[in-house]
C-alpha cells in the first residue's frame, strides 16, 4: 500500500508557494507514495501535473472556518485515503496546527510546530527569539504615526526599510520615498509600521527540519544569487557557513522547533542579523533534496512516526537554477476541477 | 439567441465558451434552461416546461426564468 | 415524480477567483431551525421580524466559563457587568444574579442600575465625562469613581467638601501595551509621568482616598500578552503610590476588551482560530500579578467583561422580503433588519443561518437592510444558495451593543425575546409603536394641519 501525502502550496507561478518543490522531494524519498495537490484555485499549476500529483483537491479557504476545512481533509481521506498532510501555505498553519490532534485521530499525520513556536516568528517577536539565540537584529521601530516615522527615519538615517507587519518591505532612500512607502503599506495593510536599519552584507537562508526536542533532520544553507522583481529567488549557491548554520542550531535547539522552516538572515562579517523565521518551507525546498538532504522526504517520514535520516552533509558550491517551462492540459481537467472540486 | 448554439453545455453543467474562451458553471435547472433555449423554445414554453418537470409553481418559475435570463444576459449570452 | 427543483444559476469561471467552494461551506448554508430548542418560526408568529432572540442558558454559561477562567487562578475577583454592551433589564438582572456588579459609563446607566436594584457600592462609574450632580449621588452611594480627568479631581474635591465625605477613587490610567490602536484619549498617561501626576495631585488635596487603579486598553483584543503588560505596569503604579503614600490600592480594574468568537472584518482567520481561548487571558493576568504581588498582598482583580460574555447569546433573525440581480451579475437580498438595528454590521461578518434547506450551490450575494439608505449593507460577502422570498435568516452573535446602539431611524425597533432556561419565551422589551416616539413631541396648535 503505498502512503498517502497531500501537499497544498501548489501555485508554482511568479510567487511560487512551495507545494511542488516539497511533491518532488517527496516523489524522490525511495518510499511508495501518492501525491494529492490541495488548490485554492482551478488554475493552479499543481494540478495539471498529473505526473506529479496523482489527484488534485479544491479546498475551502482557511477563513472560512476549521471545521469546514477539516470536513474536506476528512472527505478526501474517507473517499481516496490519506496518510500525512504538508500544509505549505502561511494563512493555513494556524488553523492546522490547532486541528493538528483532530487530524491525527482521524489518521491523518502532520509534523508541525505547536502554536507558541508558530507566534514567536512573527515579525514583532522576532527581537526576543534573536536575543535567546544570540544573533542581531536590525534596529527597528514599530510605528503608527508620521511623527513616529520621522523619529525613527531620524534616528536610523537612510536607507531604511519600510515594512508591513505580515506582508511588503521596501526601501527608502530619503525621506519623500520612506512616506511614500509608509502610505502605500498603511493604506494596504494598516498600522503599526516597521521601520527598520538595513544592514549590508551577503542575503543568506536556512532550511531545516525540526525534530521537536532540540535537535534537527537536517539544515542546508545558500545564498540567493539572483532574484526576481517580486524578491524571489532564481539562482541560489549552497554555503557552508558555520556561524550561520551554529546560530540556526541555537535557533532549533533554543526554541525545539517541531517541523520544516526557513531562517532568513544577513551575515555581516562575524554577525548575524535574523530578518525572518518562516515556520514552513520555502519554495526553493526542493534544493535540500536536490543535494542530498531530503527534507520534504524526512518530514514525510517524521509525521509518520519513522526514524527520519539525519546526516547533512551536502557540499557546499551547488547550483539551484529556476527556470521558465510550459506544457498543454486538457480541458477535461479543468471542467473537474471546476464542477467537481477534484480530479 | 445564436450565441448559445455554439456552446458546449455538459451535463454537469460546465459551459464553454469556444469563441470567447470562457468558462462558466451552472446548475441542472440551468441546463434545462439552457437547452431548451437552444431548442428555440420561448419564456411560456419554458415556464411550462419547468412546471412540469420539477412540480414547481408557476410564479416562482417565471421569476427565477427572469432571473436566470438575467444573469445571461449579464454574460453577453444572449442579447 | 417531480425532479428535485434547485433555482436556476450561472457564474462566469474568473482568474484567480476559480474555488468550488470559495469562502462558502460546502455543504451548502447551515441549517437552524431552533433556537434553544424553540423553533424560528413559532418565534416570528408570536413576536414578528425581525426580532432579537437571547439564550438565558447560553449567557449564564459564557458568564460562568469566563468567571470560572479567573477564580480558580486567583482569590480575590470582581465581575462587573459592562451596561453599555448590553442594558436591557432582563440581560443585566441575570448577570447580576450570577454575581457580577455593574460597571456604568453615564448617569444614565447608573441611574438604571439602580432602579434595577443595584446598591451604590456594587456600581463603578467609569467614563470621561461625569456631570457634578451625577458626582453627588454617586459619592453619597457609595459607588466606586475611576477618575477620567484632572477636572473631575476638583469636582470630586468639591462634593467631598460639600457632603462631607472621603469618597474612595481611583484613577484610569492609559498606556502602551504593544497593541493597536491606542486608547490614550482616556484617563492619564502611564509613560509620560500623567498618572504620577494625578496621583501626586490627589495626595496634595487631601480629600479623596485613591483605593484603586483602573485601566481599559481597548476593544476586541486579540493579543493576550497585552494584559500581562497592562497588569505589570499597574502593580508597579500601586507599588510606587503605597510606598510614596498614605494610599493602599484595594482594587485593581484592568478593564474588558476581550474579544468573542465573532468574524471581525479585516481579520484573515476565522474565529475559532484567531481569537484566543478566554483561559489564556486569564492565565496571563492571573500569572502576572500573581508574580508581580508582594507576599500575601491579594488587591481585589475586576474585571468588566461585556462582549466576551453577551455575544454569543445573541441572535437576530430577520426575512427575506425581495431579491434582485445587480447589474455586476452578483445577487442582492433585501431583509427586514439593517444597520439601524445591527450597528456591529460596521466591524463584524455575522455568521449567516437560514431556517430552511435550499437546494443549490451557495452564491456571492449582497445582503442589504430595509432603510433606503445606501449605506444599509448587512454583509457585502455572504455566500448563500439562492433564497425564496420569505426565507428566514439567523443572524449571530448580534448580543453586544447591538441592542444599545440601535437607533430608532425610519423604524420602529423590534422586540427582543429571552428564551429561558426552561425553553420558555419571555418577552423582554416590546416592539416600539409610533406613540413611544411621539410622546415626547409636541405640536404647537397654530402649526395643526386643518382637516
Amino acid at each position: 500500500m503505498s502512503v498517502k501525502v497531500a501537499v497544498s502550496g501548489i501555485n508554482a507561478v511568479d510567487n511560487p508557494g512551495p507545494g511542488v518543490g516539497i511533491a518532488k522531494g517527496i516523489k524522490e524519498s525511495g518510499m511508495d507514495v501518492e501525491i494529492y495537490g490541495l488548490a485554492y484555485d482551478s488554475m493552479e499549476p499543481g494540478i495539471y501535473m498529473r505526473w506529479l500529483f496523482k489527484r488534485a483537491f479544491m479546498m475551502p479557504y482557511p477563513s472560512v472556518g476549521e471545521d469546514v476545512f477539516i470536513e474536506r481533509l476528512l472527505y478526501i481521506k474517507a473517499h481516496h485515503g490519506l496518510d500525512v498532510l504538508v500544509p505549505a501555505l502561511d494563512a493555513e498553519l494556524p488553523l492546522v496546527i490547532k486541528a493538528a490532534d483532530r487530524l491525527k485521530e482521524a489518521g491523518i499525520h502532520t509534523f508541525l510546530p505547536t502554536y507558541e513556536q508558530f507566534k514567536l516568528r512573527a515579525k514583532d517577536r522576532l527581537p526576543e527569539v534573536a536575543e535567546r539565540i544570540g544573533v542581531k537584529v536590525p534596529k527597528t521601530f514599530v510605528v503608527s504615526s508620521y511623527e513616529g516615522l520621522v523619529k525613527a527615519t531620524n534616528e536610523l538615517g537612510f536607507p531604511v526599510m519600510i515594512k508591513g507587519i505580515f506582508y511588503k518591505a521596501k526601501k527608502a532612500f530619503n525621506a519623500a520615498e520612506a512616506t511614500t512607502h509608509f502610505n502605500a503599506i498603511v493604506s494596504e495593510w494598516g498600522y503599526p509600521v516597521i521601520v527598520q536599519e538595513v544592514i549590508s552584507g551577503e542575503e543568506m537562508n536556512v532550511v531545516g527540519l525540526g525534530d521537536g526536542e532540540g535537535g534537527h533532520f537536517g539544515l542546508v544553507a545558500i545564498k540567493k544569487l539572483w532574484i526576481t522583481s517580486l524578491g524571489k529567488i532564481w539562482t541560489g549557491v549552497t554555503v557552508r557557513n558555520e556561524n550561520l548554520l551554529n546560530a540556526t542550531e541555537r535557533f532549533v535547539r533554543e526554541l525545539r522547533w517541531r517541523g520544516g522552516f526557513e531562517f532568513e538572515c544577513i551575515v555581516k562579517d562575524d554577525e548575524i542579523y535574523l530578518i525572518e523565521i518562516n515556520p514552513r518551507f520555502p519554495a526553493w525546498v526542493y534544493f535540500s533534496a536536490g543535494v542530498g538532504v531530503n527534507l520534504p522526504a524526512r518530514l514525510m517520514k517524521a509525521a509518520l512516526g519513522m526514524e527520519a535520516e539525519r546526516d547533512w552533509d551536502y557540499e557546499a558550491g551547488k547550483l539551484y537554477i529556476r527556470y521558465t517551462d510550459d506544457f498543454v492540459a486538457d480541458m477535461e481537467v479543468f471542467q473537474n476541477v471546476v464542477v467537481k472540486g477534484e480530479v | 439567441m445564436n450565441r448559445l448554439a455554439r456552446l458546449a453545455i455538459s451535463d454537469e453543467g460546465f459551459i464553454f465558451d469556444p469563441e470567447t474562451g470562457n468558462s462558466y458553471t451552472t446548475n441542472s435547472t440551468g441546463v434545462f434552461i439552457l437547452n431548451l433555449l437552444k431548442s428555440g423554445a420561448d419564456e411560456d414554453e419554458i415556464v411550462k416546461a419547468l412546471v412540469e418537470e420539477y412540480g414547481v409553481d408557476e410564479e416562482e418559475a417565471r421569476r427565477d426564468l427572469y432571473d436566470f435570463l438575467e444573469q445571461l444576459r449579464v454574460y453577453r449570452l444572449i442579447d | 415524480m417531480a425532479k428535485r427543483y434547485e433555482k436556476p444559476v450561472i457564474h462566469r469561471l474568473q482568474m484567480g477567483m476559480m474555488n468550488k467552494f470559495g469562502f462558502a461551506s460546502p455543504f451548502g448554508a447551515r441549517v437552524r431551525k431552533h433556537i434553544d430548542g424553540v423553533a424560528i418560526d413559532e418565534l416570528v408568529e408570536r413576536f414578528g421580524s425581525p426580532l432579537f432572540v437571547f439564550s438565558e442558558r447560553r449567557l449564564r454559561q459564557k458568564f460562568r466559563e469566563v468567571k470560572n477562567a479567573f477564580t480558580l487562578r486567583y482569590p480575590n475577583v470582581e465581575f462587573s457587568w459592562s451596561y453599555k454592551t448590553n442594558y436591557l433589564d432582563a440581560i443585566a438582572a441575570i448577570l447580576h444574579d450570577e454575581g457580577a456588579t455593574a460597571e456604568v459609563v453615564s448617569e444614565f446607566e447608573y441611574e438604571k442600575a439602580r432602579r434595577l436594584g443595584v446598591p451604590g457600592e456594587q456600581i463603578i462609574y467609569n467614563g470621561p465625562y461625569k456631570p457634578i450632580d451625577s458626582l453627588r449621588v454617586a459619592v453619597k452611594e457609595g459607588a466606586r469613581i475611576n477618575i477620567d480627568t484632572f477636572e473631575e479631581i476638583a469636582d470630586l474635591e468639591q462634593v467631598a467638601d460639600e457632603l462631607g465625605i472621603r469618597p474612595k477613587v481611583a484613577i484610569r490610567v492609559n498606556m502602551d501595551t504593544g497593541i493597536h490602536p491606542r486608547w490614550s484619549r482616556f484617563g492619564f498617561n502611564y509613560e509620560n509621568g500623567q498618572a504620577w501626576d494625578a496621583v501626586k495631585r490627589i495626595a496634595m488635596g487631601g480629600k479623596l482616598d485613591l483605593v484603586g487603579l483602573h485601566c481599559h486598553m481597548g476593544t476586541f483584543i486579540l493579543k493576550p500578552e497585552a494584559y500581562e503588560i497592562e497588569v505589570k505596569k499597574l502593580v508597579d503604579l500601586a507599588y510606587r503610590i503605597e510606598d510614596e503614600y498614605d494610599f493602599k490600592i484595594e482594587y485593581i480594574d484592568v478593564g474588558g476588551g476581550f474579544p468573542s468568537r465573532n468574524r471581525l472584518k479585516g481579520i484573515y482567520l476565522p474565529p475559532d482560530v484567531a481569537v484566543p481561548p478566554i483561559d489564556e487571558y486569564a492565565e496571563r493576568i492571573t500569572t502576572a500579578l500573581l508574580s508581580s504581588l508582594r507576599p500575601g498582598d491579594y488587591p481585589k482583580l475586576i474585571l468588566e467583561s461585556g462582549r466576551a460574555i453577551v455575544d454569543e447569546s445573541g441572535f437576530l433573525i430577520t426575512t427575506v422580503h425581495a431579491s434582485k440581480r445587480l447589474p455586476d451579475g452578483r445577487r442582492g437580498y433585501v431583509l427586514d433588519a439593517g444597520v439601524n438595528i445591527l450597528f456591529t454590521a460596521f466591524w463584524y461578518h455575522f455568521n449567516v443561518e437560514i431556517d430552511r434547506e435550499v437546494q443549490g450551490a451557495a452564491e456571492p450575494c449582497i445582503l442589504y437592510g430595509p432603510l433606503c439608505m445606501n449605506i444599509d449593507v448587512v454583509d457585502d460577502r455572504a455566500y448563500l444558495p439562492p433564497l425564496p422570498r420569505g426565507t428566514r435568516l439567523i443572524l449571530s452573535p448580534v448580543g453586544a451593543y447591538n441592542v444599545t446602539q440601535w437607533m430608532q431611524f425610519i423604524r420602529y425597533r423590534p422586540a427582543v425575546v429571552l428564551v429561558g432556561e426552561d425553553g420558555k419565551v419571555e418577552l423582554i422589551r416590546e416592539a416600539e409603536s409610533l406613540e413611544d416616539i411621539v410622546r415626547r413631541e409636541r405640536l404647537p396648535e397654530r402649526l395643526k394641519l386643518k382637516g
